[in-house]
């Protein structure tokens, strides 16, 4: 008997069976009215989490120790793979994978569970409940389906290793923020849930769910992020988002989600949007559940490899099961869903949200249906059939401007309403400056109308974030005499969600030029050269000396081939870059790009071996990708912004109430 | 605002605007793909950038590093050396493997429902989007009418103040 295995194994089924503890217990609990009850429930779930993570130490334990006897250690790892390589390993294969997305959910529900279930007594049963269920749906695969503890039948001397895919620096974090990210979504889910269970439909679910949605759409945001890092430095095809089945997987969560932490906001200060509201957490929700069942499941791949797969049917009926309740949870309660408001003007900022919700709904509603298409298309008539990203090129970048200049709108203006002639004043000046910008770029020669638009679009964005910092600035230090820095610092200080959101949005209009330019304005060339030789591309040349080899040494690795190439600009070396492809000893169908590329603040060279001959000739592929650095600053921007947001705001001072009106214009209170 | 400081930010926004175009305009006149000796290269590559692996998922053939696409790519070159256009040769490769080796969805039959998707999505979001605004707007008929049509010029820009100034507060 393999005393480690049994453990897991051990640990694993006891979370499940505490998993469904919390289930009877909250539900008991409610029902007789026992507080001990569900105060037991709520310690089941925290008990959960302890022994998911016992779990997921034991196959961290089995792979440090090289433990060959159980089956996912020799998938998934080698002797001479190093430790750090070895986190990876926890999460690849479908069993890890598996494993290591419950221990993150477990972790996120025990987290709920210790900070906010205590302080929603009107729906911690309820919340309880919900969380046991969404725990033992994810434990039952985990136990029964593809337990990561099953022996392999023979022990051999060394693993198979880890899937080449893996063996990359940006692997170590893009997989566990974006597994973080999915499974983050069953916290405003769980808590959803709650409020239509329990039938407390105001603001408090709002108050509760706030924290939780902000962390789920920052996983969700950084995960994407990492995801277009590691597409780009390591797949080497020059670009950052493939519109490939797994990447919309990940996006396709984080619109909803989007859409909420704005319309929650309307929730809040308006008491509108209720019903709206829940839908856009149980979507959120139900996308990452298809999104795991969509990549684990093999269905991406054809409808064929998905009956084969061991979890897919169970997964497609997990996906069913949450998206019958949530229709029914809102269906049953829609009577109490009424707003205790309505909207007093088209021309405010609540409604400028609810339709940037539009936009995010229909976003989510083509991203799936593309997604899905192929599929639809291999069952009705099996014909297989590529949705790529030329398609998504076309249909999502024109919602994407229209949602520039609507958050552009948006920043503009005031809440509740505005009368006409403020709207004059306030819009005139960034009207002004799209169409200016707009101008500007066709006369410095941009041709291309959808470039032109979004930049555009982005520039007017900027300029109506950086206004709105100028003038809350200037509003402290005529209060405060502050200077201008400490003026822009204190707005962060008092009103984090306001001014943080508006950073958001600048990362998001500088990131949009930077995917419009790299996109549009990217130069491909391709050599097939003998050392010596040199080809062009975007105004570089680049020289082809030859190449070398040298034997792997870690992680699988048997060998490396690597292309000298000498970069040329204006007849003066800048510079050297050495792509390459690598070889695995144990995957030899799989070999990986070695990209190298030169970042400037302009542009990105990005270098990739394609391939060579026993003469020595190689094929290289070289992109000049314009202002792609921009990218990954605005992400940076992006980030922060979110991560303002998400921050604790500080106690807040009492503001006196504003002076008394000149005449007699009448405020609603 | 103060005209000075609008001035000064309008004259702001645009420089940089025109700082930004300048500095970035370098790369606004480049065309895909180079010129010259490469001419033939750079055809053939256009031509496999229009076509997917056909073992792989959403891999297009222009990086794709199987034997099968090295295969293709050589394919591709003998029948542009042969004096075969583009289309001829796209249609050569789906009639080979199927229409999942276009890289360009063609819109024609069964596809075209991809493409009312979209429209469907788009009408079906906004028919309905404007009903439930038509709606919450609705009552906010009952609002007195006084708050906005009833202000001279200097009682809106002072309302105007305190709500930023509230909102800011918020």
């Amino acid at each position: 008997m393999n005393l480690v295995a049994t453990l897991g194994a051990s640990a694993l089924l006891t979370a499940l069976a505490a998993s469904l503890f919390a289930v009877g217990a909250a539900v008991a609990g409610q029902r007789l009215a026992r507080p001990a009850l569900i105060e037991a429930a709520r310690r089941a779930i925290v008990v959960t989490a302890a022994l998911t993570t016992l779990a997921i130490g034991v196959v961290g334990y089995a792979l440090l120790t090289d433990d060959f006897s159980i089956a996912h250690v020799v998938a998934v790892s080698s002797r001479d793979m190093l430790p750090h390589m070895k986190w990876a390993a926890l999460y690849s294969g479908q069993p890890g994978s598996l494993l290591f997305w419950t221990w993150l959910l477990s972790l996120m529900l025990a987290a709920f569970a210790l900070l906010t279930v205590p302080r929603i007594p009107w729906g911690a049963a309820h919340a309880t409940a919900a969380s046991g269920a969404i725990l033992a749906a994810f434990l039952v695969p985990a136990v029964f389906l593809a337990s990561p503890f099953d022996i392999s039948p023979v022990t051999p001397e060394d693993g198979t290793g880890l899937n080449p895919l893996l063996v990359d620096p940006a692997m170590l974090v893009h997989p566990p923020f974006m597994l973080a990210g999915l499974v983050s979504t069953a916290v405003p889910f769980a808590l959803g849930a709650a409020a239509l269970l329990s039938g407390r439909i105001d603001g408090r679910w709002i108050r509760a769910v706030r924290p939780w949605a902000l962390w789920s759409w920052l996983l969700l945001s950084v995960g994407n992020i990492l995801g277009a890092w590691w597409a780009y430095t390591t797949l080497g095809w020059g670009g950052f988002w493939g519109w490939d089945p797994v990447e919309n997987s990940a996006i396709l969560p984080l619109l909803p989600m989007t859409a909420f932490v704005h319309s929650l906001m309307v929730q809040e200060r308006r008491g509108m949007l209720k019903l709206w509201n829940l839908a856009l957490v149980f979507a959120a929700f139900a996308l990452a559940v298809f999104g795991t069942f969509n990549v684990r499941s093999g269905l991406v791949t054809s409808v064929h490899a998905f009956a084969l797969s061991d979890v897919g049917p169970y997964f497609l009926a997990v996906l069913s099961i949450t998206l019958g309740v949530s229709v029914v949870l809102l269906g049953w309660r829609s009577g109490r869903l009424r707003a205790d408001h309505d909207f007093e003007s088209m021309a405010s900022r609540e409604s400028s949200l609810i339709v940037n919700n539009y936009l995010f709904t229909i976003l989510a509603l083509v991203i799936l249906g593309a997604t899905l298409f192929p599929v639809f298309s291999e069952l009705v008539r099996d014909v297989r059939i590529t949705v790529t990203a030329p398609f998504y090129n076309d249909v999502v970048g024109p919602l994407v401007i229209v949602l520039l200049v609507l958050i552009a709108v948006g920043t503009v203006l005031p809440w509740r309403r505005a009368a006409s002639a403020t709207l004059v004043r306030r819009f005139r000046v960034p009207l002004g400056v799209l169409a200016g910008s707009a101008a500007l770029l066709a006369a410095l020669g941009m041709r291309d109308g959808f470039a032109l638009a979004a930049v555009a679009a982005s520039i007017t964005l900027a300029y109506v974030t950086l206004r709105e910092f100028v003038i809350g600035a200037r509003g402290r230090r005529a209060a405060g005499g502050q200077s201008w820095p400490a003026a822009l610092l204190a707005l962060f200080e008092r009103d984090r969600r306001r001014y943080g959101g508006y950073l958001v949005h600048l990362g998001l209009a500088v990131m949009a030029v930077a995917v419009v330019s790299a996109t549009v304005y990217q130069s491909q060339a391709r050599g097939i050269l003998a050392p010596g030789e040199s080809f062009e591309v975007g105004g570089y040349t680049l020289a082809f000396e030859g190449l070398r080899e040298r034997a792997g040494t870690a992680n699988g690795i048997e060998t490396e081939v690597l292309a000298a190439v000498t970069v040329l600009r204006g007849g003066e070396a800048v510079g050297t870059l050495e792509p390459g492809r690598r070889f695995f000893r144990n995957f030899p169908e799989q070999p990986m790009a070695m990209v190298d590329v030169d970042t400037g603040w302009r542009e990105d060279l990005y270098v990739f071996l394609q391939g060579w001959d026993a003469d020595g000739v190689a094929e290289i592929n070289a992109f000049v990708n314009p202002l792609m650095a921009w990218l990954w600053i605005g992400s940076g921007i992006y980030v922060l912004g979110g991560i303002v947001v998400f921050a604790p705001q500080p106690a807040r001072e009492r503001v006196p109430a504003p002076a008394v009106p000149p005449s007699g214009a009448t405020t609603e209170a | 605002m103060p005209a000075a400081v609008r001035l000064a930010l309008i004259a702001g926004a645009a420089v940089t605007v025109a700082v930004a175009g300048v500095w970035a305009s370098g790369n606004l006149g480049a065309t895909a793909g180079p010129v010259g000796a490469q001419d033939f290269e750079a055809q053939a590559l256009q031509i496999e950038q229009q076509l997917m692996c056909p073992r792989c998922i959403n891999v297009r053939l222009d990086h794709c590093e199987l034997t099968i696409c090295e295969d293709m790519r050589a394919e591709i070159r003998d029948q542009l050396a042969a004096g075969r256009s583009g289309d001829d040769i796209l249609l050569f490769f789906s009639d080979r493997f199927g229409d999942a080796v276009l890289a360009e969805l063609p819109r024609e039959g069964f596809n075209l429902w991809l493409f009312g998707w979209v429209g469907g999505s788009i009408l079906f979001v906004v028919a309905i989007g404007a009903t439930a605004l038509w709606r919450m707007r609705r009552g906010a008929a009952l609002v007195p009418a006084g708050a906005g049509g009833a202000l001279d010029a200097s009682e809106e820009r002072w309302l105007d103040e305190q709500i930023r100034a509230r909102e800011g507060r918020e």
